[in-house]
């Protein structure tokens, strides 16, 4: 036992409705060191971080902070003690600004005023003693995501946090501002801060860790010292076996054109011509990856093509048939299938069962029904195949999507999608919150629909994803493409500068 | 719906007849007493089990109809304006016509208020469709034009001319039987129950039901899959509506033979809150209809015996109704706890 330990946390079980979802867990935490904690979605890892910040009270199990020990926390609890949490959804008042945001609830008084000056100048110590720039006067809707999230580590900093827990905060970060947060960590380490950091993307965990805690199905497997393991070693004791994530390239002739954008103008909610001009070739047997920084118009690219959402100018073609503004119905009969970016509203029924969820696509054709009467036992039987096929669980045909882990749940759609005739399929953030073991399903089931010769849109803002998986990878940034590569062309480098903006065009 | 939910409703019924029995022993009788009144007054006899079943019937289609406009999240406040129209359509037919046999007139007439009331429901759902307008607002409203209407026809043009505001009687070829005489028992109940059947059917069982339950659940998803969410709620909606437009043509055809002038009182409103109780779980409507059923023909007899006025089991009602959506009320422990679960031990630093 080293004596800088601040944390320990042991013997810690929770039972959540379906699932146990700690099982003698263990972590400890030292002061002064970024302590990475990983695993597949649905190992423990947030859990395990939201009972030390108390938001969920373990069934048992022993907490130690200090010298005290605790059977529960409370937030309220762990923010005296020094604990803060940078949750993965950011929990800011949007119409605030960033000052407001960060003092509210703990506003310093002057009489019965709030004493902006004394926060401001308390708030301007930290941005400069570790490089967190942000701008106060700013409304948080304002900002972008790399600059909210310095702002909630800002929040907890205020509040006295000297053990900060960072629930997978590189998620939605670009390359650079990755590199940029991870300088921040480092400062904090250096003026002796302890940094949790709960990823499950192992390259920037070998990057920035100390020590690294690998839990699986809610136990805990092994604690090791980063010089000690390696990427390979990582992999397999999150997922108990050997993992292979790439996708066997092929070199490939480009045939035809299955699906083509045309210049296409779309809205967004806010903006009228969120994409401005877009236009793509997608052939058969080729995955084209739309690489690019989260709202630059990925999401607006892909309902377009899907008909949910309003085409301004231009035109989309698939299979040489004009589809632009048709209803998703005559899209999909067209040949498109479509794995949605927002996989909780769009992608499922949160209140049907895995079955309802599966035929939601076929459900009015045979044999799922005949003459508007669903036939059930088709359905039972169709939906048990593809939970087997799929290995998605719990395997149960009944049971309401909503119990499902995420991964398992972007499995059921996966399934649907690619299950029945289509010929290009738009797979949008098909990974993004999804465990590795079901990045492995989904990863392999995108290669098997490009192999049986059909086009594949494949958007994501994990740029290890398109490159592990892309033919060809066209950029976009705010509403146009930047840029289209060929992947033995494409690095990290030359991507990161298209994603920004910098323009350099090749030809297809 | 889970065996907690089925505990919980039990036990706000219990916690209102307690605090019912309560006022009721204020107010200077003996509780027990006067709820054994309420129950012979609800079951004893043909007269009593009758009005019973009388009540249940409206109470169970208004509620069905209100549940299928939820099924498509719509709020149809208005089941009640299309029960007076249904009422005043199904009478229009029933003694307008006459010389057919009643095999044909009494499908007829049900047709007929079926269809006036789903067609007044589709004013609220296009609006709401369409320019999205709230359907609350709209439907609250809607139920004063359909009653004004339905009172002007009854006492101008459909008037029976005898002095009193009603529709001349319907040809008994349109009347459905009555038993349980001398109750207004009738042969509606059983058009009810059939209508219930039917609908479970086709919620659980139909690609229409399907499609229905999508949008109401999720109306992105369903756009997303290839549903129309905004077709599926005007259907959502005429079938609301024609559930209670069915609902004023049995009252019609069993209860009154005529159309009588504001006659429901509120016979939608009742209806809305046994489905509200019932939390969503369609299998929950026929008991808590038949729940409320009881204790609105308990109460007559109560009144009967006990000189305790019929308005203390309003109060009931509406304490049960209380207690009922009161979901917090009584969360019963479960296995798994909330996301907080304190267990009171405490130690260390605590102590």
């Amino acid at each position: 036992m080293n004596d800088n330990t601040i944390i320990e946390m042991s013997g810690i079980n929770k039972q959540f409705p379906l699932v146990k979802a700690i099982d003698d867990g263990k972590f400890d935490l030292r002061a002064g060191e970024i302590h990475s904690l990983i695993g597949e979605n649905g190992a423990g890892k947030s859990t395990m971080m939201k009972i030390l910040y108390g938001v969920y009270a373990p069934d048992s199990g022993d907490i130690r902070v200090g010298d005290s020990h605790y059977k529960t926390m409370d937030t309220k609890k762990a923010i005296e003690l020094g604990i803060g949490m940078v949750h993965q959804e950011f929990m800011l008042a949007e119409g605030l600004t960033v000052l407001e945001n960060i003092i509210l609830g703990s506003e310093p008084k002057k009489g019965s005023r709030i004493d902006f000056a004394k926060a401001r100048e308390k708030v301007e110590t930290y941005s400069r003693d570790y490089g967190l720039e942000i701008d106060l006067n700013k409304k948080v809707i304002d900002i972008p995501v790399g600059e909210a999230q310095r702002v909630e580590i800002i929040k907890t900093l205020y509040r006295g946090a000297k053990i900060l827990i960072l629930d997978e905060p590189t998620a939605v970060l670009t390359p650079q501002e990755t590199v940029n947060l991870f300088k921040i960590l480092n400062a904090l380490k250096e003026d002796g801060k302890s940094v949790v950091f709960i990823s499950h993307k192992l390259n920037e965990v070998m990057e920035i860790s100390d020590r690294i805690t690998v839990m699986r199905h809610g136990k805990y497997i092994d604690t090791a010292n980063k010089e000690d393991v390696s990427i390979p070693q990582l992999a397999q004791m999150m997922v108990g076996r050997k993992v292979f994530l790439g996708a066997e390239k092929r070199s490939h002739e480009i045939t035809d054109t299955v699906l083509s954008v045309k210049d296409i103008y779309v809205p967004s909610e806010r903006e009228h011509s969120k994409i401005r001009g877009i236009s793509l070739n997608i052939h058969k047997g080729e995955i084209l990856g739309i690489a690019g920084i989260d709202g630059n118009g990925q999401k607006e690219l892909a309902e377009a093509v899907s008909g949910l959402r309003k085409v301004e100018r231009g035109a989309v073609v698939l299979n040489g048939k004009e589809i632009q503004n048709m209803n998703p119905q005559k899209i999909r009969m067209a040949g498109l299938s479509y794995i949605p970016e927002d996989r909780n509203v769009r992608g499922m029924n949160k209140s049907f069962s895995i079955k309802e969820n599966l035929v939601a696509d076929c459900f009015y054709k045979k044999p799922y029904s005949s003459r508007g009467v669903l036939n059930r036992k088709k359905i039972d039987n169709y939906a048990a195949d593809v939970i087997k096929k799929y290995d998605i669980r719990p395997a149960d045909t009944d049971i309401c999507i909503a119990n499902l882990s995420g991964g398992n749940a972007q499995k059921v759609i996966c399934a649907r999608e690619i299950d029945g005739d289509f010929d290009v399929l738009i797979a949008a953030q098909p990974t993004r919150g999804v465990d590795i073991g079901s990045i492995e399903v989904i990863r392999k089931i995108l290669t098997e629909t490009r192999d049986k010769g059909k086009a594949v849109l494949l958007i994501s803002a994990d740029l290890d994803e398109i490159l592990a998986l892309s033919d060809r990878i066209a950029v976009i940034y705010e509403g146009r493409i930047t840029g289209v590569l060929k992947a033995d062309e494409a690095t990290d480098i030359k991507l990161g500068l298209l994603m920004t903006g910098e323009e350099i065009y090749e030809k297809e | 719906m889970k065996k907690n939910d089925y505990i919980e409703i039990l036990l706000s019924i219990l916690a209102a007849l307690f605090i019912g029995g309560i006022v009721i022993f204020i107010m200077g009788f003996n509780p027990l007493a006067a709820y054994g009144e309420l129950f012979k007054g609800a079951f004893q006899g043909n007269f009593g089990f009758g009005s019973t079943l009388a009540k249940f019937t409206p109470l169970l289609l208004t509620a069905l109809a209100f549940h299928i406009s939820t099924t498509v999240s719509v709020f149809n406040v208005g089941v009640e304006g299309s029960l007076y129209l249904g009422a005043m359509a199904a009478a229009w037919v029933g003694f307008g016509l006459t010389g057919v046999p009643a095999v044909i007139h009494v499908p007829l007439c049900l047709i007929a208020g079926a269809a006036a009331g789903g067609l007044w429901a589709l004013i609220p759902a296009a609006l709401k469709v369409y320019y999205n307008v709230n359907e609350i607002c709209t439907t609250i409203l809607l139920n004063y034009v359909a009653i004004d209407i339905t009172s002007y026809m009854v006492n101008f043009p459909l008037s029976s001319k005898s002095g009193s505001p009603q529709t001349p009687s319907i040809s008994d070829s349109a009347s459905l039987t009555e038993f349980m005489l001398p109750s207004k028992a009738n042969t509606g109940l059983f058009i009810a129950i059939a209508l219930f059947v039917v609908l479970y059917w086709m919620l659980y069982h139909t690609t229409m039901g399907y499609r229905l339950r999508s949008t109401g659940a999720n109306p992105a998803f369903s756009e997303y899959v290839g549903i129309n969410p905004k077709r599926e709620m005007m259907a959502g909606m005429f079938i609301s509506g024609a559930l209670g437009g069915i609902a004023g043509a049995i009252e019609v055809m069993g209860v009154y033979g005529c159309f009588l002038d504001n006659f429901s009182n509120g016979i939608a409103n009742n209806g809305m809150l046994v489905a509200l109780i019932s939390r969503g779980d369609i299998r929950i409507i026929p008991v808590m209809a038949f729940f409320l059923a009881i204790l609105q023909s308990g109460a007559l007899g109560m009144q009967r015996y006990t000189s305790l006025d019929d308005s203390i089991i309003s109060a009931i009602i509406a304490l049960f109704i209380l207690f009922a959506t009161m979901q917090g009320l009584f969360k019963l422990k479960t296995t798994f706890g909330g996301p907080k679960k304190h267990t009171g031990l405490k130690t260390g630093s605590e102590k």
